[in-house]
């Protein structure tokens, strides 16, 4: 059913991504943190054109004034905030983080991600539920990050999430998309965007989930820890372009047994 | 009067834009909790603080 809402979606060609009724036509959305410096980051999101960056809130530090992060970020036009709720360790945290980002970004948009457990960083289903629940009754534009989990994802979207994130594998773990499946339930039922958030290393992932019908993915240690950040910035835009147009223009279906290229009767008779 | 500012002792009886200039802030790039509760930019000027407030001066940085 799912399936035949999305290809209906294509053929009348509505490709961009909308989230929260607010359109983009990319569909790769970038972390700013882990870069070297602050210029590395912005030729970073230049080269990928994202239009939606996530930023963290920490406190100001005056032996390091952050205005280098904010005043480049804010000359980027085409590029929308989406403060997180990171350092966040339950719901009522994560609502106050939010509320401070919105002040300070005038954003709508808002990652929610609530993960007290630092060696594992696993999303907190049951605190990022009731936050994400509270801010989008509150007027935000609501990004869960989650446990790739299909019962909870449909429960986020009933409480009026705008998307729901699941985790392709730990936060900066490189270890690619090895919730594929259970992203893949997700996708089946959910009425809103699925994106994958975290854990993608190779554009070729970013591909994939794409062709496995992603509707955008979010990377930043890929590329920030990459040699060229710009270079890997480029290839990640090229493999969330590809993943999406190879689902647009519809896989072959697989087969248990050889199905012949070439015909195999009257050969030289 | 004395504030805890970040987790630091700071003497102080201004406004917080006087905080901010002190702290060398960019008022644009900083948002303010007091005592946990944000205080709405617009509400800056009227805004007056008491001895003992505990004061978060916050911004943004990378993240994911």
């Amino acid at each position: 059913m799912k399936s035949e809402v999305r290809n209906q979606k294509s053929e009348v060609g509505t490709q961009k991504l909308i989230l929260g009724g607010v359109e983009f036509t990319s569909r790769l959305i970038l972390g700013t943190g882990k870069f070297s410096d602050t210029q590395t980051m912005i030729q970073a999101i230049e080269a990928s054109g994202t239009e939606l960056v996530t930023v963290a809130l920490r406190r100001f530090n005056r032996d390091k004034p952050d205005d280098d992060l904010c005043a480049p970020l804010a000359k980027l036009k085409n590029v929308k905030l989406m403060p997180n709720t990171s350092g966040a360790m339950n719901a009522k945290e994560a609502v106050r983080a939010a509320q401070l980002g919105r002040e300070l970004s005038g954003s709508p948009f808002v990652k929610v991600e609530i993960h007290p457990n630092p060696h594992h960083l696993m999303p907190d289903a049951i605190e990022t539920y009731l936050a994400a629940k509270e801010l989008a009754a509150d007027g935000f534009i609501v990004l869960p990050y989650i446990p790739a989990d299909p019962v909870l994802a449909k429960k986020l979207e009933d409480v009026g999430c705008a998307a729901v994130m699941p985790l392709g594998a730990a936060i900066g773990s490189g270890g690619g998309l090895s919730t594929a499946e259970m992203i893949k339930l997700i996708i089946r039922d959910s009425n809103i965007p699925v994106i994958v958030d975290a854990g993608l290393r190779a554009p070729s992932e970013a591909a994939r989930a794409m062709e496995m019908g992603c509707d955008a993915c979010l990377v930043n240690s890929a590329i920030a820890a990459a040699n060229d950040p710009s270079g890997m910035a480029r290839a990640f835009a090229l493999g969330v372009k590809t993943g999406f147009a190879a689902r647009q223009a519809g896989l072959m279906p697989k087969s248990e047994v050889a199905v012949a290229s070439s015909p195999l009767t009257s050969f030289l008779s | 009067m004395n504030l805890t500012v970040n987790g630091e002792s700071h003497e102080h009886a201004g406004t917080i834009a006087a905080l901010l200039s002190e702290l060398g802030a960019n008022p644009e790039y900083t948002a303010i909790t007091v005592n946990g509760d944000l205080v709405f930019s617009k509400d800056w000027n009227n805004f007056k603080f008491s001895d003992g407030d505990s004061v978060e001066v916050l911004t943004f940085v990378g993240g994911g």
